[in-house]
């Protein structure tokens, strides 16, 4: 049944949609499967007519129709008035006259045989949450699963997707952040050793065995035609999912038509809770797996911090805190809201101890550092909303400064919280958020992690 | 909304007079990108080019951006320093883009001296033609010194006794500029200038 395909165009190819001048092919491989009715192609950007006659740009690759990312040149390759995509640029430039690739020839017939690895145990609520998403698939609906921060979403994941495997199903397993990707690879490759298993994030060079098992930021999705079964869509709530829409298409468009697409996150929309509640399809878990409740937020008002780090002063209350942290030897966390106030905070910081560094986005030490502070070699990290969601280090201690700031929006806040105290032995820890005045966001992020934790069984 | 070429971030456009009337520069980049390129305006000199004029250090902030224009096949970021080459190059006469092979044209669907040139509009002569289709960047410097002429007069193209501005987009060893200026003077041109973008 299964056939070795390692190495083939078709095993490259088949699901995805690939610029044709950047394919690991030679140009004569690829002639050939067109010539022999293999491979289609579709043109690079295209033009609708939207209201009033008004030309519309469309990227087939990223979908993106903002006139703003497209820009209309004087090619010299198709000798005309060519336009190209600036959305998805970093993938290689998709323009009019670029030709997209997909298979349409014998699709790849995956492995059946693969083995759930994975040893422990799931609480209750785990498991219900686990059998509802199997009996989903089996209807071919999509699910939501809205599990609080350290709920264990990844292991409800582990038999469902171990199911679908034994069909010779294909899956992905998408999150907007690269962190995230980072950290379920390992756990997913660990729950199934037999099975291949690929992490596909910016910079990563595409391999050319055909993965059956995915794990995808969002934004690679760009590069997948109807290509999964099953896609399972985690932190489904994180920035930039929610504000790009492009990427929520792309999703769509990775998936088979008819495929189910599950959201798996700790902070859903109304209107998603709302339609899974419709379709019968909600699966909900308020109470962590080690059985302790969510970290309430401490608000500790900070009058004109900002004004007292211009001046080169650290507020006297983070500066307790902070020592505290480190004379206890505990891990910490201290987001801000923007890089430039933690970059002028960080060498006040670091007077209490050197060790202390900052990470943002573009932070090429990034992995490193955050490496750093779980093996103990760091006492603390000051960070953007980059760290806020998706990695565990067992003691973490939280503090925002700032928490004011609109950046920081409920769920920013719930997510932040949820580093804190997520093991069994340290189910409890800091969660404090230094203001300058108190923002409904804040109120409503503590009302809901109490409404959860009354709905957790916890008074 | 408009968005910073580069980082994609807001580009901050408060309402002003100037361009209500249409006066205001058009920006393009935000002020923390703009920020990043270290302009450094040096001037040298030879036997054969007599002044060359670099408007900018060759540093990350500039790698990147060059990166992405050449390879990237960004044409967008053309725009980034057209107010800058227009402020150096206007009313001057007899503007000679350095061209890429015909062939890496096509593949790049652009020639970049000309994007950069158009953009600043800033017209000029296209009478050079590159012969060999590998890049300076893809050559040892031994490689590069040893080298035949890397141009050749355009065909039916009269140099007349005058002087000549050669534009590149980075001088590196200055091959380029130098093949460049040797082929116009051999042909006639009374003395050559250069001015380039980036100095590495």
């Amino acid at each position: 049944m299964v056939r070795t395909l390692d190495g083939t165009v078709q095993s490259f190819l088949d699901g995805r949609l690939w610029h044709r001048e950047h394919t690991p092919f030679s140009m004569q491989e690829i002639k050939r499967e067109i010539d022999a009715g293999n491979i289609r192609t579709m043109q690079g950007v295209v033009t609708q007519r939207g209201r009033f006659g008004r030309v519309i740009y469309r990227c087939n690759r990223c979908l993106n129709e903002n006139e703003a990312r497209y820009t209309h040149f004087d090619c010299a390759k198709c000798g005309g008035n060519c336009t190209y995509c600036r959305s998805c640029l970093k993938m290689g430039r998709v323009s009019s006259c670029t030709e997209l690739l997909y298979w349409t020839g014998p699709p790849v017939q995956f492995s059946q045989k693969h083995v759930n690895h994975w040893q422990g145990t799931l609480t209750d609520l785990q498991k219900r949450a686990s059998e509802a998403l199997i009996a989903s698939n089996e209807k071919g609906r999509s699910h939501l699963i809205f599990a609080v921060c350290g709920a264990g979403k990844t292991e409800i994941l582990f038999e469902p997707i171990h199911r679908l495997l034994l069909e010779g199903k294909r899956i992905c397993v998408a999150a907007p952040r690269v962190d995230v990707i980072l950290e379920l690879a390992p756990r997913f490759q660990q729950a199934f050793p037999k099975t291949r298993v690929t992490a596909l994030y910016g910079g990563v060079k595409p391999t050319l065995e055909p993965a059956q098992l995915i794990l995808a930021t969002t934004h690679q999705l760009y590069r997948f035609h109807e290509a999964f079964d099953v896609v399972f869509v985690d932190e489904a709530d994180a920035f930039p999912y929610t504000a790009d829409e492009t990427l929520q298409k792309a999703v769509q468009k990775a998936a088979k038509k008819d495929a189910p697409i599950h959201f798996v996150t700790a902070t859903p929309a109304k209107k998603m809770i709302r339609e899974a509640i419709q379709n019968d399809a909600l699966s909900m878990i308020p109470r962590r797996f080690h059985g302790y409740p969510l970290p309430v937020p401490t608000y500790v008002a900070l009058w004109r911090y900002e004004q007292q780090i211009i001046r080169g002063k650290l507020p006297v209350k983070l500066h307790q805190w902070i020592e505290r942290q480190v004379t206890e030897g505990m891990p910490f966390l201290l987001f801000f809201h923007n890089i430039e106030l933690m970059e002028m905070t960080l060498p006040l910081i670091q007077k209490i101890d050197p060790r202390i560094k900052s990470v943002h986005a573009q932070d090429e030490q990034r992995k490193d550092k955050v490496l750093a502070l779980r093996n103990k070699q760091t006492p603390g990290l000051l960070t953007t909303t980059i760290l806020e969601r998706g990695i565990t280090i067992p003691k973490v201690q939280v503090a925002v400064l700032g928490a004011e700031q609109a950046i920081f929006n409920k769920s920013a806040l719930i997510q932040i919280g949820g580093r804190v105290g997520r093991s069994k032995d340290a189910p409890n820890g800091d969660f404090i958020l230094f203001h300058h005045g108190i923002t409904h966001a804040m109120d409503d992020a503590k009302k809901e992690i109490l409404l959860l934790n009354q709905k957790g069984g916890f008074r | 909304m408009k968005e910073c070429l580069l980082c994609e971030g807001v580009l901050s456009n408060k309402p002003s007079w100037q361009g209500f009337i249409g006066f205001e520069k058009q920006q393009v980049i935000c002020e923390k990108c703009s920020n990043s390129f270290e302009r450094t305006d040096i001037e040298s000199k030879t036997a054969i080019i007599v002044s060359t004029t670099s408007l900018y250090a060759y540093n990350d902030a500039m790698k990147n951006y060059l990166q992405q224009f050449k390879f990237l096949q960004d044409i967008a970021l053309a725009a980034v320093f057209q107010q800058e080459l227009y402020d150096v190059l206007k009313g001057k006469s007899n503007i000679v883009p350095i061209p890429v092979h015909p062939n890496r044209r096509v593949t790049r669907t652009f020639s970049q001296v000309e994007a950069l040139l158009d953009y600043a509009k800033i017209p000029y002569k296209d009478l050079l033609e590159k012969r060999d289709e590998v890049s300076m960047g893809e050559k040892t410097r031994q490689e590069r010194l040893a080298m035949k002429p890397l141009f050749e007069l355009k065909s039916s193209v009269q140099i007349q006794p005058e002087s000549y501005l050669l534009v590149d987009d980075i001088y590196t060893t200055g091959t380029t500029l130098h093949s460049a200026a040797k082929v116009l003077l051999a042909a006639g041109a009374k003395r050559v200038e250069a001015v380039t973008l980036i100095r590495a």
